[in-house]
């Protein structure tokens, strides 16, 4: 029979497992070092170093001074943004001229001669700046339409 | 050099990088052997040993200069042991006796079990013990660490350390002495 084993009577080793490569704890702070602080770090630092500098009460009057300044700019860039691009035009202007077209024909709407008597009159001399004919030969040209038409 | 020195030249922003890698020589090994003793591997205790000292990189601005520093970057390596065994155990839907069963693997893979029979069966029964057992095992009888610096580390009252490792040296010895008998 096996004698029980006693944990006192072994002997201790001090690292029972096999060591490390060599070297391996010569290279380990800078493997470390690298880790902690990588590359971009150091460009970071010194681009905002500045800020460690500063005593903690001036860095917070400083961040609350750069929040409530970026709300007055927020709010000074919505009161002067155009607003035309709500406007009845230009919801009028988006409706596709087909749609349009079938809207006013299916409509029951139409052109009074109420609508006519309001529309703004030409100005008189206007028909001589684009139309070179003359007064007789104008009114030859509308003798001889043809009217359908009977006016009681 | 003292604790207290290195930490003083830490607070120095000029002094801060001399400070840390002193402070990486002086505990390196003490951490990497706490770490290997558990994960057994030496690559997955090289990750978690750097690990350990990118925390304390992290947090020793914000360490508490009246307690010990040694304690405090032993719990460090305590708590990422525990979590690296943890996760392993999740990633890989393991149960506890499968994580044991693949670090004895590891372990009959290290050459310094070669021709020592004794101590091959050792290693194996401290390895059956649960994660936190094995912790406070590895640290009373490696490390010469004592009762009350081990109840900073874990968090632990003394009673219950005292208590863990007899338990466990019990349970060590019933193993080692079934296992010569079976073989």
């Amino acid at each position: 029979m096996n004698t029980p084993f006693r944990l006192d009577d072994h002997k201790r080793r001090a690292q029972p497992l096999a060591p490390p490569p060599d070297r391996y704890f010569e290279q380990l702070p800078a493997r470390v070092m690298a880790r902690a602080q990588p590359a971009d770090a150091g460009g970071l630092a010194s681009t905002w170093g500045w800020l460690q500098q500063l005593s903690a009460p001036v860095r917070s009057a400083l961040a609350s001074a750069v929040v409530l300044g970026g709300f007055a700019a927020s709010f000074w860039l919505t009161q002067s943004a155009p607003v035309a691009t709500s406007g009845p035009a230009t919801v009028l202007a988006a409706v596709p001229q087909a749609e349009m077209v079938q809207y006013l024909l299916a409509s029951d709407q139409r052109v009074t001669l109420t609508d006519l008597a309001e529309l703004a009159p030409a100005p008189s001399g206007m028909p001589e700046t684009y139309l070179q004919a003359s007064p007789d030969e104008l009114q030859d040209a509308l003798d001889s339409q043809p009217s359908d038409e009977a006016y009681y | 050099m003292e604790d207290q020195e290195i930490l003083a030249k830490f607070d120095d922003p000029a002094a801060r990088n001399v400070a840390f890698n002193q402070l990486v020589r002086k505990y390196q090994q003490k951490v990497y052997w706490h770490v290997r003793k558990m994960v057994i591997d030496h690559d997955d205790a090289d990750d978690l040993t750097q690990d350990v000292f990118v925390k304390v990189w992290n947090n020793l601005a914000n360490f508490r200069r009246d307690a010990s520093l040694y304690t405090w970057i032993y719990r460090i390596a305590t708590n990422e042991c525990l979590s690296f065994l943890s996760s392993k155990r999740r990633r890989f839907f393991l149960p506890l006796n499968d994580v044991g069963a693949e670090l004895t693997t590891k372990l009959e893979a290290d050459p310094s079990m070669a021709g020592d029979e004794i101590e091959r069966r050792l290693q194996k029964a401290i390895l059956r013990l649960p994660d936190k057992q094995r912790l406070v095992f590895n640290m009373k009888y490696y490390d010469d660490i004592t009762y009350e610096q081990m109840a900073e580390i874990t968090g632990t009252s003394v009673g219950a350390l005292k208590a863990s490792y007899h338990h466990a040296v019990k349970k060590i010895e019933q193993y080692v002495t079934e296992d010569s008998v079976r073989n």
